[in-house]
């Protein structure tokens, strides 16, 4: 298991395929870090970052949701949003339980976990066009849609189930970090999406971990 | 679709409860109505049937949106939910608005609205999911309230669904119901109405999107200049107390963030500070009104997060997790969320005192029943009702004495929350009781029980107690029997006007937003001044004559109304003829649905042309009140106040200073300019055939000639 700091160190003058595993790698892709004994949940650390939501702090308003799809498809909607609020939003992470009003979410105890692209390397590493690869400015995995058959690899195996096929054009869509200018964040009323460097991440992850189990 | 206009989904579904059949028609034939009421109005004009119950199953109820409904422009999370009401005299037509999520989700399912008529057999919930639509069994949460029924419909749909549902309330046929969704949001007056269809709730999943024809920079632009604009709730424009980035101040302002106020149950607590007016990224914390309704030291205990609408960046909703719910009441959450009147109601019947315990716990588990039974209140009107026939020791005399002993008088004496635990399951459970429940009956039907009751001045048993000489009861509109919503308590002859021509108390806070805004009076008379004459505006409780610019503001604030229930949009913030900002001394923007409305669907239009376009439902909506009353008198037969409004503070005069007194006179004068400024004929306050046409409604003047209600 690695440390912050080593992870920092490795994300410094970072080159393709640096391969980390562990604590952020279980952050990152919502795999305990016992997964990672046989080899899975690797990722590969890259300049930039990553969106992360502060459950604490969101209100459920889901600007940020259309601002992200005014500014990649041009309309409105959680399908083509990047960002997912509405999932978890009533009932929390696992849907309905017996005892609803104990969870998270609006029906619950108020805690609104939206879900956000950790730019891990599933997507990548599933899909079957090799459509996906990574940005080297922002470190964004990126869909390159020439290339997308829309088979739904991704969005199948994405560990935040942030990645959707949109039917209108059969492709898969994600986070590309608005190309280092997240709209999501601009619009945010109360700070609680922000933009973390992989410096940053793990203590934000940290925070945003600790909603997304059952509770009790 | 056909259309070649962003916004609108395209179609409208039916659903026939009697006959099973399911079908859609294009939204095309209702684009002069913009959508939601428009919509709603429209399609109930269409199938309006002399004498109709909202009860019998040929009765429609319209849930429906606009243009603007999930297009991510602000504040455009709303629904607006039509039909005939049980709640009002002779069942008359009323809209009801609803926010949250469930609108925008309809958008994504690919419908502007949803229809519904007739009855099931049997308890049935409606199933869609995008073009899927079903009716399904709901026998097994037939009876539960509406915090489990809204989980039950999202378990079976998922978890990406949003659902509403009625609770017992409804399913009993109390007049005085309506539907909730999760997160607290609510619309009233319908709940029996989808009862008596045997409607128990409808769900709902979209994977589309609401189609925008202008760019991601134009949207974002518009976005960033009415952030610039925008106040609290109210549109109050000022923070509540003095803060250094502030010119003004006012107390009871909206805008509650300060250093005293914190989110103090959040896990991490949230200490709010000053929030200043061009703090984009920290608009959410501005309102944090909590306050308001369990004062501060149980705000910052209590409350864990503001919370509210699709696209809202205001947040009204205060999520509040409040121990005693679960530890004193025995309710299974300790979690409540609401806003404004979801948590005052509960007060206003209680002998409570502000910044109290009992005041708190009064609020939030008083909106924990009625939200969970799903019970309407009319604006208060039930509770001040109870409150004040308590006060005056007068249901001894009108309930019978196996009754009266039934009822935990001592609760209420001793100021014990306890009382609405009992209370609200005789309004919820009219029928479960040995005796007649005519208190828990009265609550939920109160329109009835003014004349069962003989409450108009004319049952000496109770010595002749008369409901509409009474100011603390709040009963505004005579003939409509609906509470005062922002009338001449707070907007003189303005407020008046507005709260005569609905059919219910007039969800309209046009004039609110202006009037409560929290700047100087110097400078909001200034502004009314100028958009709508001289003298729009007078100083709270010191009113004088009507005048033109008075009639005018009125009219401008109905045409709002409807025109953001119709987009749909948030009345409670916009709009915005006042902004936070000294720059631009202190002014707003008016056109800003219209910007809205021109970005989203591509269809330009200047403020006053989509203003038309709004008159075009509140003119439908008079000439459907004069239809369903069959009056050729609707000055007469409608437009008639409470006695306390004029005979409120005998010791003074209207337009004394420190009254809200109106004057019989005074209003008479004040109907007809208004009805003037409609087109309306000037004696009777009906449409006049030419105004009719005049908005593409000559059909509407054509039903009312051969019933011999129109004008001339």
């Amino acid at each position: 298991m690695i440390t912050r700091r080593g992870m920092l160190k490795g994300s410094m003058g970072v080159a393709v395929g640096t391969v980390y595993s562990g604590t952020l790698v279980s952050f990152l892709t919502g795999c305990g870090s016992d997964n990672n004994d046989n080899g899975n949940g690797e990722v590969v650390v890259m300049p930039g970052g990553l969106m992360v939501v502060n459950p604490i702090l969101c209100v459920g308003c889901r600007r940020c949701e259309a601002a992200c799809g005014w500014n990649h498809e041009g309309d409105c909607g959680p399908t083509i949003a990047r960002v997912k609020v509405a999932h978890n939003m009533n009932y929390g992470p696992h849907g309905v339980q017996s005892n609803y009003y104990e969870q998270r979410g609006e029906s619950g105890d108020f805690t609104l976990v939206p879900q956000t692209c950790h730019q891990c390397n599933v997507c990548m590493e599933v899909c079957p066009q090799k459509a996906i690869s990574i940005n080297e400015k922002t470190g964004a995995r990126e869909v390159d849609e020439s290339l997308c058959v829309g088979c739904g690899y991704c969005a199948d195996k994405c560990p935040q189930q942030t990645i959707k096929v949109v039917r209108s054009k059969m492709k898969s869509v994600k986070c590309d970090l608005c190309q280092g200018e997240p709209n999501c964040a601009q619009v945010c009323t109360t700070g609680a999406i922000k933009f973390y460097t992989w410096e940053e991440a793990e203590e934000a992850l940290e925070i945003y971990n600790n909603y997304t189990g059952l509770v009790g | 679709m056909a259309m070649n206009y962003g916004g609108w989904a395209g179609k409208v579904l039916w659903v026939n409860l009697t006959t099973s059949e399911i079908w859609t028609e294009p939204t095309e034939k209702y684009l002069d109505y913009l959508g939601g009421s428009g919509i709603g109005y429209k399609i109930l004009w269409d199938h309006h049937v002399d004498g109709q119950l909202g009860t019998d199953p040929e009765n429609v109820i319209v849930y429906s949106i606009g243009p603007l409904t999930g297009s991510g422009v602000i504040c455009s999370g709303r629904m607006t939910v039509t039909s005939r009401s049980p709640a009002t005299p002779g069942h008359l037509i009323t809209d009801g608005h609803v926010g949250g999520h469930i609108g925008p989700e309809f958008k994504y399912a690919g419908y502007d609205a949803l229809a519904v008529i007739g009855k099931a057999n049997s308890p049935v919930w409606i199933r869609i999911e995008d073009d899927k639509v079903s009716i399904e069994s709901a026998t097994a949460i037939w009876g539960k309230g509406t915090f489990d029924s809204n989980a039950e419909l999202t378990k079976l749909m998922g978890q990406d669904a949003q659902v509403f549902s009625i609770g017992q309330a409804g399913e009993n046929l109390v007049p005085m119901s309506g539907f909730m969704t999760p997160g607290g949001h609510a619309a009233g007056g319908h709940g029996a109405v989808m009862g008596s269809k045997n409607l128990k709730g409808v769900g709902v999943h979209g994977t589309g999107t609401c189609t925008i024809k202008a760019s991601r920079d134009e949207m974002r632009a518009l976005d960033d200049h009415i952030l610039g604009i925008i106040g609290s709730n109210n549109n109050n424009v000022v923070p509540s107390t003095p803060q250094s980035w502030a010119e003004y101040y006012s107390s009871g302002s909206r805008w509650k963030a300060r250093d005293e106020i914190k989110w103090g149950a959040a896990d991490e607590p949230v200490e709010l500070g000053e929030v200043a007016w061009n703090e984009r990224n920290r608009i959410g914390y501005r309102c944090s009104m909590a306050e308001m309704y369990v004062g501060v030291e149980y705000t910052n205990k209590w409350l864990k997060r503001m919370g509210g609408c699709h696209a809202c960046p205001i947040r009204c909703y205060c999520e509040m997790k409040v121990p005693e719910l679960k530890s004193r009441f025995k309710f299974k959450s300790e979690y409540i969320t609401n806003t404004c009147g979801g948590f005052i109601w509960g007060n206003y019947l209680m002998p409570t005192t502000a910044g109290t315990e009992q005041y708190a716990l009064t609020a939030t588990a008083g909106a924990y029943l009625r939200d969970d039974y799903g019970i309407f209140s009319g604006y208060g009107l039930t509770h001040h009702i109870f409150k004040d026939m308590k006060t005056a020791d007068l249901f001894k005399h009108l309930l019978s004495a196996e009754e009266f002993a039934d009822v935990p008088w001592e609760q209420w004496d001793n100021n014990e929350p306890e009382f609405l635990v009992d209370l609200y399951k005789r309004v919820a459970f009219p029928d479960s009781y040995p005796h007649e429940n005519a208190l828990g009956r009265m609550m939920g039907d109160p329109v009835s029980y003014i004349d069962i009751w003989k409450l108009d001045g004319t049952n000496p048993a109770i010595d002749n107690w008369n409901i509409y000489a009474e100011s603390n009861v709040h009963l505004f509109n005579r003939s409509m029997r609906h509470a005062l919503h922002h009338a001449s308590e707070c907007a003189s002859q303005v407020g008046t006007l507005i709260n005569v021509i609905f059919n219910r108390d007039p969800m309209c806070h046009s004039h609110i937003n202006v009037v409560n805004g929290g700047l100087p009076y110097d400078i909001l008379a200034e502004v009314c001044a100028e958009k709508f004459g001289e003298g729009a505006f007078d100083p709270v409780k010191w009113y004088t004559p009507i005048n033109q610019g008075k009639v005018n503001f009125a009219k401008w604030c109905v045409v709002k109304n409807v025109l953001h229930d119709s987009l749909t949009i948030c009345n409670w913030v916009f709009p915005l003829i006042i902004s936070p900002d000294k720059e631009k001394n202190y002014r707003g923007d008016s056109s800003i649905e219209a910007q809205m409305y021109s970005l989203v669907t591509g269809d330009k239009v200047t403020e006053e042309e989509l203003d038309i376009m709004a008159e075009r439902t509140v003119q439908l909506h008079r000439a459907f009140t004069a239809l369903e009353m069959n009056s050729n008198d609707l000055r007469r037969d409608h437009d008639v106040l409470s006695d306390w409004v004029y005979d409120i503070d005998p010791d003074k005069n209207f337009g004394d200073q420190g009254t809200i007194k109106m004057d019989r006179d005074d209003i008479q004068k004040a109907l007809g300019m208004f009805y003037e400024a409609w087109g309306w004929d000037s004696e009777t306050g009906i449409p006049t055939r030419a105004t009719l046409e005049k908005f593409g409604l000559g059909y509407a003047a054509d039903k009312l000639a051969a019933k011999g209600l129109l004008p001339g």
